[in-house]
């Protein structure tokens, strides 16, 4: 079954200045889909009205073979069982951190909290359950806020700029850890980022968006090899970021 | 189209702020009686020029003591320095009537001052050392000591994020340290200091109390002799009309200066200042400088209170004293209550819809705090009369406008701004990527206001309620138009008792609004220290 289908997708802030031109794509169950592009190319946007936080200009937006946007119809965020991770990490700074990865968790509070405690364990920040978010490092917090989206079971787990503001060594690490977990889990994911590593390292497919235009798409593999050949100005772009 | 509670709220919001302004200038289309006939012969012309010279005494002064404090506590390290910076917003707990009372008990022929010179140099009754201070240079100095905080306040934010570079640039370009103030640091922050001036402006063309007490015509006490000497509520509104017009233009004036106001802030060339160390005469001057406006607008009021509280009235926790102000924190507290839910609704409004109808509409909502207490009081005595006589007067009469519902509703007109910029501020503080999140967490609406936003705003909300509680206690015009038989607030009791010139028995409601209104003080303190570009480095 497709869990997540584009179709014809285009998006304007201001009429004839398009962020979104045309955009199509296809996403399995399971499978863990990377957004590649400059600052400003419109993957964010893509991210955000797949989450229904913005709505489309026009195409539509279907999971599960069901339409949630379109013309004529739109599922409201809360609606949409979507995951999101974000770069700033957005964790609910008067919550503890166990509080916050039981905020969208339904069911009673023994089955919420053992929902979150299996997840806080599986990213091994078990032990700062009663702690709050300021009192965790930035690495910490990522890993807190990736398990807060997966804990309602969400059908797609959206990623934007996951490891944007962690060092080298802490993204590494962070990658391999997360794609663990989430094709264990066999949750979909599309992570958003101009980090080409992001994308080689932790996911099946690729997009490479420019100027709100997908130029390339294929197996991460595809667009590691036609990137070295081709794709001269985004690599420019991607050295200077 | 469906419309949400989100929407309507700000809308419905805007109606019930805009109706009592919108009833008094809609007189100014009605017919003109015999009576403004004789105040345009006799005395408009005598209201317009004391205003205006009020206006430009005032302004002059302020600008002078405000602007000139700042500068010497930003850019200099003397005596005392630490205190003044804080201390030089004390006199705004006081309200220019009360300064005003204080003064007349002070330098009145038989005032505190004058008999203790008398005393001390065994003089006759016949010698008077002070002025007369019940007359328009009297009344400039007491708005000017009063109000130059607003001026105060805004140029030391402004004097702060100035860089070094660029003064320092004016220094090696041969400017001695007052030319680099008067062109180089000044200018650069006209429009900070233009907002200011609009404040005090406001502040002193919709005062009461001050200018009734020194018996000074001015469009205020013209307003109410029209009204309760003339019995002539019409010619009362259109002569409130002319004044809310002059607001409307000072509103126009402040917001235009305010969006200028980036100019004076080049933050990604900033460096902090450094303080230069003053000795000596320069040392004593800037101390004298910046004592004196606390002197007279905080220390001299304060202690001629307590003397008279300590030394004529030794009792007056009274019961009326218990009683008055029991009816004046229980309004406050309603009102600032209102004010606060509303600023947060709106606010939430805004960022959840993100329209930008809504924007505006809550612009246009923060306008009530440049309206005069006493027009928006007429305002809403007319629309609550109105009421009681369409629909209320079945059951019985006076039920609205003998309740405290119009002083509550003139309350939340006139403050919500304050509501509303420091819920907006807790607001710009919550980033939004948390909205988004919440909302892939299926929450949303209500919920997300009460399990995200507020317990995130709770500072902000306390903060809110502070402020209007500190602005609604001093309120005087409005109160006295609009509270119901036989309900007294401390600013009435105070007024009251000052009009019959029983200054010791309105000292004790005097202290009271004085302290609460340290209140804000204590907390814009906080904000200024904590908001210092110097405190991040």
């Amino acid at each position: 079954m497709t869990a997540l289908e584009i179709k014809d997708l285009s998006h304007y802030y201001v009429k004839g200045k398009n962020v979104l031109n045309d955009v199509s794509l296809e996403l399995d169950k399971g499978e863990i889909l990377s957004i590649l592009g400059p600052s400003g190319c419109g993957k964010t946007t893509l991210l955000r009205i797949i989450a229904g936080l913005e709505k489309e200009t026009s195409g539509s937006v279907h999971m599960n073979d069901q339409i949630i946007s379109d013309h004529y119809h739109t599922v409201l965020t809360e609606n949409r069982n979507i995951g999101l991770v974000v770069q700033e990490r957005a964790l609910f700074p008067h919550l503890t951190i166990i509080s916050n990865v039981m905020f969208g968790v339904s069911g009673s509070k023994t089955e919420r909290h053992s929902t979150a405690m299996r997840l806080l364990k599986l990213f091994r920040v078990d032990r700062y359950a009663y702690n709050y978010p300021n009192e965790i490092s930035s690495g910490e917090q990522q890993r807190v806020a990736i398990a807060r989206a997966m804990a309602p079971n969400p059908k797609i787990l959206l990623m934007d700029e996951p490891f944007g503001t962690l060092d080298q060594s802490l993204t590494n690490q962070l990658r391999v850890e997360t794609r663990k977990i989430l094709k264990d889990n066999n949750i979909t994911a599309i992570i958003v980022s101009h980090d080409f590593d992001d994308a080689l390292s932790m996911s099946d497919k690729v997009i490479v968006i420019e100027d709100g235009t997908v130029i390339q798409s294929g197996s991460a593999k595809d667009i590691t090899h036609i990137s070295r050949e081709k794709s001269v100005k985004f690599s420019s772009i991607k050295a200077n970021t | 189209m469906r419309f949400s509670f989100w929407e309507i709220t700000p809308v419905a919001l805007f109606i019930i702020f805009v109706a009592p302004v919108a009833i008094v200038l809609f007189s100014l289309t009605g017919d003109y009686s015999e009576n403004w006939s004789h105040l345009y012969q006799y005395v408009l012309t005598r209201y317009i020029l004391n205003t205006a010279y009020l206006v430009a005494g005032v302004s002059i002064l302020v600008t002078v003591v405000g602007v000139g404090t700042a500068w010497l506590v930003t850019n200099y390290n003397f005596t005392g320095k630490n205190i003044f910076e804080w201390a030089l917003i004390l006199p705004l707990a006081v309200p220019p009537y009360i300064l005003a009372y204080t003064f007349t008990g002070l330098f009145d022929t038989f005032g505190t001052a004058n008999n203790l010179i008398r005393d001390v140099f065994d003089l006759g009754r016949e010698f008077t050392f002070f002025p007369k201070v019940r007359n328009v240079p009297g009344a400039i100095v007491v708005f000017s000591f009063t109000l130059y905080p607003y001026v105060y306040l805004v140029s030391r934010m402004a004097f702060i994020n100035q860089s070094r570079t660029m003064l320092e640039a004016g220094r090696t370009l041969g400017l001695n340290k007052f030319q680099t103030f008067y062109k180089l640091g000044v200018p650069m922050i006209r429009p900070a200091i233009i907002g200011g001036l609009m404040l005090v402006i406001m502040e002193t063309i919709s005062d009461f109390g001050a200018v009734d007490h020194f018996a000074i015509s001015t469009f205020t006490t013209g307003v109410f002799r029209t009204w309760f000497g003339m019995y002539d509520i019409e010619t009362a509104k259109q002569l409130a009309s002319l004044l809310l017009i002059f607001a409307v233009i000072l509103i126009l004036i402040e917001r235009y200066s305010r969006r200028n106001a980036s100019y004076s802030n080049a933050m990604s060339l900033y460096k902090p200042l450094s303080l230069t160390k003053l000795k000596g005469v320069p040392n004593t001057l800037a101390f004298l400088i910046c004592f004196t406006p606390i002197f007279i607008g905080f220390l001299l009021p304060v202690m001629e209170l307590f003397y008279w509280a300590l030394n004529y009235k030794l009792d007056f926790f009274n019961d009326k004293f218990i009683t008055t102000a029991w009816n004046t924190f229980y309004l406050a507290l309603i009102a600032a209550f209102l004010c606060s839910v509303l600023a947060v609704i709106i606010n939430f409004s805004i960022r959840y819809r993100g329209n930008n109808y809504l924007k505006v509409m809550s612009s246009f909502l923060t306008v009530g705090y440049a309206v005069p207490g006493l027009i928006l009081a007429i305002g809403v005595m007319q629309m609550l009369t109105y009421f009681d006589h369409s629909f209320v007067s079945k059951f019985s009469n006076f039920v609205l406008t003998g309740s405290i519902i119009g002083l509550v509703l003139a309350y939340v007109i006139k403050s919500y701004a304050l509501s509303s910029s420091t819920i907006e501020s807790g607001y710009q503080r919550i980033n939004s990527r948390v909205d988004d999140v919440a909302r892939t967490l299926k929450t949303s609406g209500w919920a997300l206001l009460a399990q995200v936003h507020l317990p995130l705003l709770k500072t902000s909300f306390l903060t809110s309620i502070l402020l209007v509680v500190s602005e609604v206690i001093k309120e005087l015009p409005a109160t006295l138009i609009l509270r119901p038989f036989n309900f007294d607030t401390l600013a009435v009791y105070t007024y009251i008792y000052a009009a019959e010139e029983r200054m010791y028995d309105a000292a004790a409601p005097s202290i009271a609004i004085v302290m609460v209104g340290l209140i804000p003080i204590i907390i814009l303190t906080r904000m200024i220290r904590t908001s210092r570009p110097a405190s991040r480095d």
